[in-house]
């Protein structure tokens, strides 16, 4: 059975469409991230999850039963914010407790309660504290204890890390997912960081004007993008786009080289989409320029321009390449993505057949 | 050497203004404790040669300064509850709520407070005559409430604002309903507005001339400003000493709140910086 179900969704400010029609169906238990550019309405998303803002359209359901009409505070869902939105005139502890007080919880159970999140969250010696007398961190975690100490179905977090140094965001990143595996609850998380979608969800849904364009897991979203928005935003460096050009017999040419067989008749000119980890230098392939080159360490970046646009190589880090060097390179077909040239959308499935079946 | 001679210019300087707006008080203050003959003696003395609080007692014992001391603190501190209460309210409404006519609203009261008083009065006075308040303290509250009001939402509006909205969001899902947040996390933040708004709002119903010698002008309802004026300066003679000392008195409420509240917004405005 599904936590959450999204049937329809709309919602609208004014004469501005923020969401307009979204399908969801979250999996009991399930880290999912909505994932998109700002601006893209996955935070309205989550705040109609959460009853702070009501649809304009369709239905919301937690654990089947439609609440569109109940308030956030009844709806048993527990929410972090980007700000921490800690209350600046309480101390930690009463911070925690606030929950539990307004639930009327028993003022003995509460210190327990408290005590018990706290300890879990490392936050004992802190809990006397006012939440101005805590770094950036602490409060995150503050935070994460007021949305903990309820034990509520549902947590939303609305880009909790994103006020995080890079160093606290990766240790932060590892202490959610360990602490959604420890409490099992489903966890609805809203970033534009595809890298923390990628590494903490179970399920993503990659979010855009509105609406949802994929949802599936991190690996389907990755490896199976359904169009070119997707495709772009998942991964880093990003997909490369170029041109390419079917001829007699369905062959596919990049820059006047063949690179696959597909299913098109003659004349269609697909947007190829190639990642930089499956482009290999070649002695035979497609011809380019090397134009700048970016030495990681262990791997070397490098932007190789053709005559059909230009294409980012992740190749090794003893990669010896200069900058204006003349190479070929080449590329699985089986792991070229196609689209449509002018919709986007996806035209062929590089795995054929095995992984058609997850999407 | 220079900088010297410049911080001593500039202490100077200051010094001079603070005795230039200090002089009269402290001349108020040393004239009420003259007796009559020394008030006007040359040469002038700066302190009483004779101290003498018998105004004092003659201001509160045979006097209507009681009556119109009381009437002024009910005033004022009516006044203050109201706007307080109807500001608070409001301009959480004009800053948290989206409806038609949001922005109209804001506007209008903005004009309302721009209009001069004297234009408001004969209508104000006409109205309460019709309502039948006209001599009632009742008349005095609803008069300074509405010159109170407009700028009390405009100052409490920015102090609303200023409070993250995230945190009300947070208290409702934590269970509070939205009076609850309200009362819970905005009221303690915009507390310190508040108060400056109250301060403003208590200073402006105390002081008030104008409208009370309009609206009012039966002795049992007349506040201090206007009743002081009428109890001392009829006819041609002026009691100097009792109009001092009746001034000193005036002023000590407004100074013993000052100076309470003055240490309460400090620390308001204040929380916010410390790091410990």
């Amino acid at each position: 059975m599904s936590a959450i179900d999204l049937v329809g969704v709309r919602k609208q400010f004014g004469e501005t469409q923020v969401v307009r029609g979204v399908d969801l169906a979250v999996p009991s238990g399930a880290f999912l991230s909505l994932l998109g550019p700002s601006g893209c309405g996955k935070t309205t998303l989550l705040r109609m999850l959460a009853g702070l803002e009501t649809p304009s359209e369709g239905e919301i359901r937690i654990d089947g039963a439609v609440v569109n009409a109940v308030p956030p505070g009844a709806r048993d869902i527990a929410m972090v914010f980007q700000s921490y939105a800690l209350y600046p005139q309480m101390t930690v502890a009463q911070n925690i407790a606030y929950p539990l007080r307004k639930r009327g919880v028993p003022k003995g159970e509460r210190a327990g309660r408290v005590a018990a999140v706290a300890e879990m969250l490392q936050l004992g010696p802190l809990l006397e504290r006012k939440p101005r007398q805590l770094s950036g961190g602490q409060q995150q975690r503050v935070a994460l204890g007021r949305a903990l100490v309820r034990e509520p179905r549902i947590f939303l977090l609305d880009e909790p890390l994103s006020n995080l140094d890079a160093t606290l965001r990766s240790h932060m990143r590892a202490e959610l997912i360990e602490l959604h595996r420890r409490i099992g609850r489903t966890m609805v998380y809203v970033t534009h960081d595809q890298l923390e979608a990628m590494t903490m969800s179970t399920h993503i849904a990659v979010i855009d004007g509105g609406v949802v364009q994929q949802f599936g897991t991190p690996q389907q979203v990755y490896r199976r993008p359904v169009n070119r928005m997707v495709a772009g935003f998942i991964g880093t460096p990003a997909m490369a786009f170029v041109e390419g050009r079917v001829g007699e017999g369905g062959a596919l040419t990049l820059a006047g080289t063949r690179v696959a067989t597909v299913d098109a008749a003659p004349g269609a000119t697909p947007v190829i989409g190639i990642r930089a980890e499956d482009v290999r230098l070649a002695e035979i392939g497609v011809p380019a320029r090397v134009g700048l080159v970016e030495p990681i360490g262990h791997e070397t970046l490098v932007r190789l321009h053709c005559d059909a646009g230009i294409v980012t190589a992740r190749l090794p880090g003893d990669t010896a390449v200069q900058p204006g060097e003349q190479v070929h390179f080449t590329a699985d077909a089986g792991r070229l993505h196609l689209f449509d040239p002018i919709g986007g959308e996806r035209l062929t499935d590089p795995y054929q057949g095995n992984e058609r079946d997850h999407g | 050497m220079s900088a010297g001679v410049r911080k001593l210019g500039w202490s100077l300087l200051a010094w001079a203004l603070v005795l230039l707006v200090a002089t009269p008080l402290l001349w108020m203050l040393s004239t009420s404790f003259k007796p009559e003959n020394e008030v006007f003696a040359v040469p002038v003395t700066l302190l009483p040669e004779e101290w003498t609080v018998e105004y004092y007692v003659l201001l509160l014992t045979e006097t209507s300064f009681p009556r119109y001391f009381a009437n002024s603190a009910i005033v004022a501190t009516l006044t203050t509850l109201v706007v307080i209460a109807l500001g608070t309210l409001g301009a959480y409404s004009l800053v948290r709520f989206r409806y038609r006519g949001r922005e109209a609203i804001a506007s209008a009261v903005l004009l309302s407070y721009l209009l001069p008083s004297v234009v408001l009065i004969v209508p104000l006075y006409l109205m309460m005559v019709k309502l039948g308040l006209a001599n009632s303290l009742a008349s005095l509250v609803i008069a300074y409430t509405s010159f109170a009001l407009p700028y009390a939402l405009w100052l409490l509006r920015s102090f609303m604002a200023a409070v993250p909205e995230d945190l009300e969001s947070a208290a409702m899902i934590d269970g509070a309903t939205r009076m609850g947040a309200f009362l819970d996390v905005t009221l303690p933040q915009a507390l310190p507005g508040i108060i400056s708004t109250a301060l403003f709002t208590f200073i402006l119903a105390w002081n008030e001339y104008l409208l009370a010698l309009v609206l009012v002008n039966a002795d049992e309802v007349r506040p201090l400003t206007t009743g002081v004026m009428t109890m001392l300066v009829s006819g041609f003679n002026i009691e100097w000493s009792l109009l001092m000392a009746a001034s000193v008195m005036m002023s000590v409420p407004l100074i013993v709140i000052l100076a309470f509240l003055q240490s309460y917004l400090v620390r308001g405005f204040g929380a916010g910086a410390m790091k410990g």
